[in-house]
């Protein structure tokens, strides 16, 4: 899963892209609204975490013209703005859910993961399908009930995968799930993740469609 | 309240109240007005009676002159007058009752004789070839007198009562306005500060209703500014707070001992920052609320420390810092206090100038003004004029710089706040030398002011 991390404060920033990343998240992380806004156009992003108090352009004049470029991705505010009408400003702006600093970061982590679990249609906390079950709070991948260990690398091949059965993710839609913008990307680091995956879930779980990519098949 | 000092205990405790008071004093005038009047009256009518006697006298002597004899006779009359007359040879022929002996007179004319204690009015006259001799006591004039007297006060004392009560319900009429106002206040939560209404006041009272109410137009004002201060200051402070929340897990959560490193690091320095913010907070609470400072300060040997304290930071970045001018300049002041501005300006100055820049501090005292002008300036991205202004709001931070790991926004406001007590005015420019910001703060010099009187 990739995400865009939206805040000028350094301190604030570091800390949670390096959090954010051992939770097997891929994280790109802007420091002024322009810089988000041009982001948002040149990449898919499953969720944005938007800062308000922006250099250069406000966080709800991004949220907003995300809004009016019909970007339906999920937007988690963190901001210091509590007062009520503030909160309501920033939900009606298009923002799908509020945090206010200082935040718990379990509490931010889950909210994170109950908006990726909503935007994808599903209420259940867990991924299963055909005997493969991911716990994302957890980060525990079961096979048949049996535990089986993911690195969290493996893990962002195949959730996105896992989230929508029979839906076909290129290679290129894949990697960007894998990796920021300033990591290394070896050309074939999918193929490498997902003959791993082969192994430890075994090989009918994620099939390769020729010229097209890969996908988990629907029952 | 002097004044009341000075009256008898228990004037004081009844004219503690407006309507006792008003009461007291009331009366008191009313008697003494009452007395002159009994007085006067007394005086006026013991006049007439003398001259209306005197006159009556006079007719009866001369008209019974000739016509007396025949011993001692009554009288009726009620003018008690005593009657004697004596024919030329001096033989007495005619007496009047008896009520007192007058002593035979010798002198014609009007003349007081005191009679076994009484003082009577005497006349005595030649007519008709007799003396005759009326006499008067003059308390009966003196009875006459009082009782004119005493008939003109009896209708003032018997108002007195009536004028009493008006008076005191006047005076509670008029008050209870006042009453109102007492009710309202009694009533009045503490952070209530709406003006009293006015309206129906007695027009001496209006003008301490209106004192009263723009007080609390300024507390409302200052009430407002700390309230602001305080939503900002912990607006601010979440920043701070959700950055060492996270380093703190980041630490919890580090997987190696590189990873345990650098996560201290940074936890050392979110706690830096906080710390940082919170003593700012503490400065500038601290200087928007203490009195006005009074002290002559030489500047220069303040303005080289700073420098100094200074010069370390300024080498780290590879800054050139130095003073470009430094003239000798008193001005009344807290040391401490400008100390703090000179502190923050010179922080800030090394903060936007690059890496390898300059910064230039002067203090100029010219010969010709009464200014002092101690002026930091630094070859920084500067500040653009319309920005100037809101600089030195509170917590405002350039709407074109991310957010620095060591910025309060609190720096130019701790400055202002400063230099507004100390009756400076605070200058944002260009810097024409270097290129970046300009501050100057331009004091009004003491040498130039008062010497003498400091």
């Amino acid at each position: 899963m990739r995400l865009l991390l939206v805040e000028d404060d350094q301190m604030i920033g570091e800390p949670l892209l390096d959090l954010l990343r051992a939770e097997s998240y891929a994280v790109d992380w802007v420091r002024d609204g322009e810089m988000a806004n041009t982001a948002l156009q040149s990449q898919n992003y499953d969720l944005m975490l938007l800062d308000l108090g922006l250099p250069r352009m406000d966080g709800l004049a991004v949220l907003r013209a995300a809004r009016a470029r019909k970007q339906r991705l999920p937007v988690l505010v963190m901001t210091a703005r509590d007062a009520l009408p503030q909160r309501v400003e920033g939900l009606d702006a298009g923002a799908d859910d509020y945090v206010i600093k200082p935040f718990e970061l379990d509490e931010l982590l889950a909210r994170v993961r109950a908006l990726l679990r909503r935007a994808q249609g599903r209420a259940e906390p867990i991924y299963e399908h055909l005997g493969v079950a991911l716990n994302p709070a957890t980060h525990e991948a079961t096979v048949n009930g049996q535990p089986v260990l993911l690195s969290a690398r493996e893990w962002s091949v195949l959730e996105p995968l896992l989230a929508r059965p029979g839906l076909v993710l290129s290679r290129q839609q894949i990697e960007e799930k894998l990796y920021g913008w300033k990591d290394e990307i070896s050309s074939n680091a999918v193929e490498v993740y997902v003959h791993g995956l082969r192994k430890k879930l075994g090989a009918g779980v994620i099939q390769t469609v020729r010229g097209l990519g890969y996908l988990v098949p629907k029952e | 309240m002097s004044w009341a000092l000075r009256l008898p205990a228990w004037i004081r405790t009844t004219s503690a109240s407006l309507k006792g008071r008003l009461l007291i004093f009331l009366l008191g005038a009313v008697c003494l007005a009452a007395a002159l009047q009994a007085w006067s009256s007394y005086r006026t009518a013991l006049q007439e009676a003398d001259q209306i006697f005197d006159y009556h006298m006079q007719q009866m002597a001369l008209s019974l002159g000739g016509s007396l004899s025949g011993g001692v006779h009554d009288s009726n009359d009620d003018m008690e007058l005593v009657i004697q007359a004596w024919t030329a040879e001096g033989l007495q022929v005619f007496q009047s009752t008896a009520r007192a002996r007058m002593p035979a007179r010798a002198v014609l004319g009007f003349s007081n004789v005191t009679v076994n204690d009484h003082m009577y009015r005497v006349l005595s006259v030649q007519s008709g070839g007799q003396t005759v001799q009326v006499a008067q006591e003059l308390a009966v004039r003196e009875r006459l007198a009082r009782r004119l007297a005493v008939r003109t006060v009896v209708p003032v004392a018997a108002m007195v009562p009536l004028l009493m009560i008006v008076v005191g319900w006047v005076v509670s009429h008029s008050l209870a306005p006042v009453e109102r106002v007492r009710a309202q206040l009694s009533r009045r939560a503490a952070d209530d500060l709406a003006p009293v209404a006015s309206e129906g006041l007695p027009a001496e009272i209006q003008p301490m209703v209106g004192e009263f109410n723009s007080l609390l137009g300024r507390v409302q004002q200052s009430f407002e500014a700390q309230q602001h201060f305080v939503a900002d200051a912990a607006h601010e402070l979440r920043s701070p707070l959700t950055a060492l929340k996270l380093q703190v897990q980041l630490l919890q959560r580090a997987p190696d001992e590189a990873a345990r490193q650098l996560a201290q690091t940074r936890l050392a320095a979110g706690i830096d920052r906080a710390s940082r913010l919170v003593e700012q907070l503490l400065l500038l609470a601290r200087h928007d609320t203490q009195g006005a400072p009074r002290q002559p300060v030489v500047l220069a040997p303040l303005v080289e420390q700073v420098v100094g304290e200074h010069a370390a930071a300024a080498q780290a970045r590879g800054i050139d810092l130095g003073l470009a001018r430094l003239d000798a300049a008193t001005v009344p002041g807290q040391p401490d206090a400008l100390a703090v501005l000179m502190r923050n300006l010179v922080d800030n100055a090394i903060k936007y100038a690059p890496e390898g820049g300059k910064v230039d501090v002067s203090l100029v005292a010219e010969p010709g003004t009464r200014e002092v002008r101690l002026r930091v300036e630094d070859n920084g991205p500067g500040i653009p004029p319309q920005e100037r202004e809101r600089v030195l709001d509170r917590f405002y931070r350039s709407p074109d710089r991310p957010q620095e790991a060591s910025g309060s926004g609190l720096g130019l406001s701790i400055v202002n706040a400063i230099a507004e007590r100390h009756g400076a005015r605070l200058v944002l420019d260009a810097s024409q030398a270097l290129g970046g910001l300009r501050v100057d703060v331009v004091f009004a010099s003491a040498d130039a002011a008062a010497t003498p009187s400091v």
